[in-house]
């Protein structure tokens, strides 16, 4: 009896001990887990070195670069063998993949930082913590840069992102059609004069409606700042962050979009859509003032239409008013942790604004045998310079060039991208939407938009 | 001697065991370890850092900003985020009692039948539910297209109007159901399939014997015998209309305006503008209402039965 008492005893001690030992070395655990977890953290802020790049050709190492992976993946990679001709011992190694989805939590995690990536301008804002400040690289191209791109990249007083293309708002049209109804292209210098001709175009086709009114509300939102850019330069905010939407250039816009939709002349469809292509095709859709990019759907999307579609500049909002106005754009960025900065810097600045880095992404190359049209170099001196694209047939062989840098030239200055701005489309986009509709005026529009943006995203922003 | 010798090598054996204990001790969570550094890193520390994101206005950088239950209360008094829950409400009534039924009839139809196209029937109903769905999702907009669609054409040449099936507020809803259940059909018909062919065949012929017709059958013998599995499916299916993103996505992006909008989209929006702290408060908020339903749904079930 004693004797297995005393085996209880010992039993319940050695439990007891072996309980401490097991929360002792759980804790131990949880505690080494924690610490290895907790050094690599996300919220926490990295200090910028001052970037030196070497001249050449002392540069040497390998650098990683995201390149968003589509066609322009194969474009820029073309760029690399006249790079290593002036910088011979850098290795560039470009990698193409959905930057949207991958570059953020990169950032956010600083594990696997490329040392540059493309990046679509309307993301950059969100992540400028995470960018190296360019402004002193950037000093000897600040005049030779569109002055809207450097607007768009400057981020409290910092420049976070080097300028790539140019997206300006052009007025595409269907030559075959303007001709029947009797419109001179080039007498459509006002958003009046062109609402008149699309009056002519449907009183000649009562099918057609000749305006497309986009119908996602990102895009809508998109096309709507174009419209607003064009006449104040600023889009839903100014310089200091304030909203810039109960404008009078907004209630301009908004009042010729809601007369296109009052007077049955536009196409209720989105962009690039099935629908929207049969549209264009049969001749529903003639007059579409629409960023540069739309040119790729008569290059790879249209079939019935192709080779009737030509392009001009966008009308004017006043006498004298800028012609074109901003809708997309992309610019490249040097993460701050980035292990080779000044070697990402380096292809950056020969790709952009060298002449032969922008001529070999521009010109006639494997993937695009009359160069790439589809948006423009931000640099002053490839605008003002002779052209990099060749005439396209789908297009009427008409020499683009001229029309395309023209606009990018005049887009008014003062265009900036708030961090909200994909979400201003659940408010501003979505009641534009519903006044297309018919079920909100513009002055609900204005107001209720102006509201919601503020409460939900204005005043939730730190 | 020899009792004695056994006795002593048995004393040895369990003095061996017992200096032996600490290292098996040890070997053990030695050989587990891997698991719990794998669900510490990937499990629980996510799931502690979303706990502590949601109670920040985190916006992926800089240094994390307490504001207490600001993004809850936020969330709670948005419109958009009850829209969105209701539009997710409202997508479950359309597909999963209907779905539940159908699934069920058309288990014990091909489970009984022995005819050739029994297999084939099968076959084709669970052919949707393995093709991708961004590939399904753009076939189906090729039909449901207002003004170039199939099923437009179909309804003209019956002199009926056209109907924006992906593009009005009123169809938006039913037409991502009607997807959704093309998708998915497949999934449940699996599901009650395996739960009809549990049942014993004694127990129809039972019935048969007793006079039961086919409907008094289904819903006397079938529908209870497999309830198990339908308290399985509407759990499953719940959790999934959810988290549901990627079929609005495709079809509507939430719309027109948001009509359309999912709780998941609506998530996703707040994650894919940076809005972190946001989005992971909506994330805890849905787990919530998720765990309430499931538990209603299973505890339903569960009192009939």
């Amino acid at each position: 009896m004693t004797g297995h008492t005393h085996t209880n005893q010992l039993r319940e001690r050695m439990l007891d001990r072996r309980s401490l030992l097991r929360a002792a070395a759980g804790l131990g655990g949880l505690a080494a887990t924690s610490s290895a977890l907790m050094a690599c953290t996300p919220g926490s802020s990295t200090s910028q070195q001052p970037l030196k790049p070497q001249p050449s050709p002392t540069a040497s190492g390998s650098i990683t670069l995201w390149m968003r992976n589509d066609d322009l993946l194969k474009v820029f990679k073309t760029v690399i063998p006249a790079f290593n001709k002036v910088y011979p011992k850098i290795t560039v190694d470009m990698v193409g993949l959905d930057i949207d989805t991958k570059l953020p939590p990169t950032l956010i995690s600083g594990t696997a930082v490329p040392d540059g990536s493309f990046y679509e301008d309307v993301n950059i804002v969100g992540q400028a913590d995470h960018l190296y400040d360019l402004s002193t690289l950037m000093k000897p191209h600040l005049s030779d840069t569109v002055q809207f791109k450097l607007d768009v990249n400057t981020i409290d007083g910092k420049l976070v992102g080097i300028p790539w293309d140019t997206d300006p708002g052009l007025l595409y049209y269907r030559e075959d059609i303007l001709s029947r109804a009797g419109v001179d292209p080039d007498s459509l210098t006002s958003y009046d004069l062109l609402l008149d001709a699309a009056d002519k175009i449907k009183s000649k086709n009562p099918k057609a409606k000749p305006i497309p009114l986009e119908q996602d509300s990102n895009l809508g939102l998109q096309w709507l700042m174009m419209l607003v850019n064009q006449q104040q330069g600023s889009g839903l905010v100014d310089g200091e962050g304030k909203l810039t939407i109960d404008t009078p250039a907004t209630r301009n816009a908004l009042t010729w979009i809601k007369q296109v939709a009052d007077h049955g002349l536009g196409a209720r469809t989105k962009f690039a859509s099935t629908g929207q292509i049969a549209m264009l095709d049969n001749d529903t859709i003639s007059l579409v003032p629409w960023a540069i990019w739309f040119d790729f759907l008569p290059q790879s999307g249209l079939k019935k239409s192709v080779g009737k579609w030509r392009v001009t500049q966008l009308p004017a909002w006043k006498e004298g008013g800028a012609r074109s106005g901003v809708m997309g754009g992309s610019s490249f960025v040097i993460p701050l942790k980035a292990k080779n900065p000044e070697l990402a810097w380096l292809f950056y600045e020969f790709a952009l604004y060298n002449k032969i880095g922008y001529s070999t992404v521009y010109g006639p190359n494997k993937t695009y045998a009359n160069g790439l049209n589809t948006s423009l170099p931000s640099v002053k001196a490839a605008l003002n310079g002779p052209a990099l694209f060749k005439p396209v047939s789908q297009l009427g062989n008409q020499d683009l060039w001229p029309v395309d840098t023209k606009a990018a030239l005049a887009i008014p200055p003062g265009y900036r991208i708030p961090p909200w701005f994909n979400q201003a489309a659940n408010y501003l986009g979505v009641n534009m939407q519903k006044m297309i509709d018919g079920s909100m005026s513009v002055d609900d529009v204005i107001s209720k938009s102006t509201e919601q943006i503020q409460k939900n995203l204005v005043d939730r922003q730190r | 001697m020899t009792a004695l010798a056994g006795s002593r090598t048995g004393l040895r054996r369990a003095t061996t065991t017992r200096r032996r204990l600490p290292r098996q001790w040890w070997a053990g969570y030695l050989l587990i370890l891997p698991f719990f550094v794998l669900f510490a890193a990937f499990g629980a520390y996510p799931l502690i850092f979303a706990i502590q994101l949601s109670f920040t206005d985190w916006h992926g950088s800089g240094t994390l900003h307490w504001i207490g239950l600001s993004n809850y209360t936020y969330l709670l008094t948005n419109s958009d985020f009850w829209g969105s829950l209701l539009n997710s409400g409202a997508v479950w009534l359309l597909i999963v009692p209907v779905q539940t039924v159908l699934a069920i009839a058309v288990a014990a139809a091909l489970s009984r039948s022995g005819r050739w196209y029994a297999k084939v029937l099968r076959t084709v109903t669970i052919l949707p539910y393995v093709t991708p769905v961004a590939a399904m999702a753009q076939a189906f907009i090729l039909l449901f297209d207002t003004n170039f669609g199939v099923t437009n054409y179909i309804l003209a040449a019956v002199g009926l109007p056209k109907i924006g099936w992906l593009t009005t507020t009123f169809w938006s809803k039913p037409t991502i159901a009607l997807f959704i259940l093309w998708k998915s059909s497949g999934f449940a018909l699996i599901i009650m399939l395996a739960a009809v062919q549990q049942i014993s065949r004694e127990v129809y012929e039972a019935a048969a014997i007793d006079g039961a017709g086919p409907l008094r059958t289904f819903f006397s013998i079938t529908v209870p015998l497999v309830r198990r599995a339908t308290a399985f499916f509407v759990v499953v299916s719940t959790l999934g209309i959810s988290q549901m993103f990627v079929e609005p996505y495709i079809l509507t992006k939430g719309g027109p305006y948001t009509s359309s909008q999912t709780s998941g989209l609506y998530l996703y929006n707040h994650i894919g503008a940076s809005d972190l702290g946001t989005g992971a408060a909506n994330s805890f908020l849905l787990v919530i209402l998720v765990l309430i339903l499931s538990l209603v749904s299973v505890r339903l079930l569960r009192s009939e039965e």
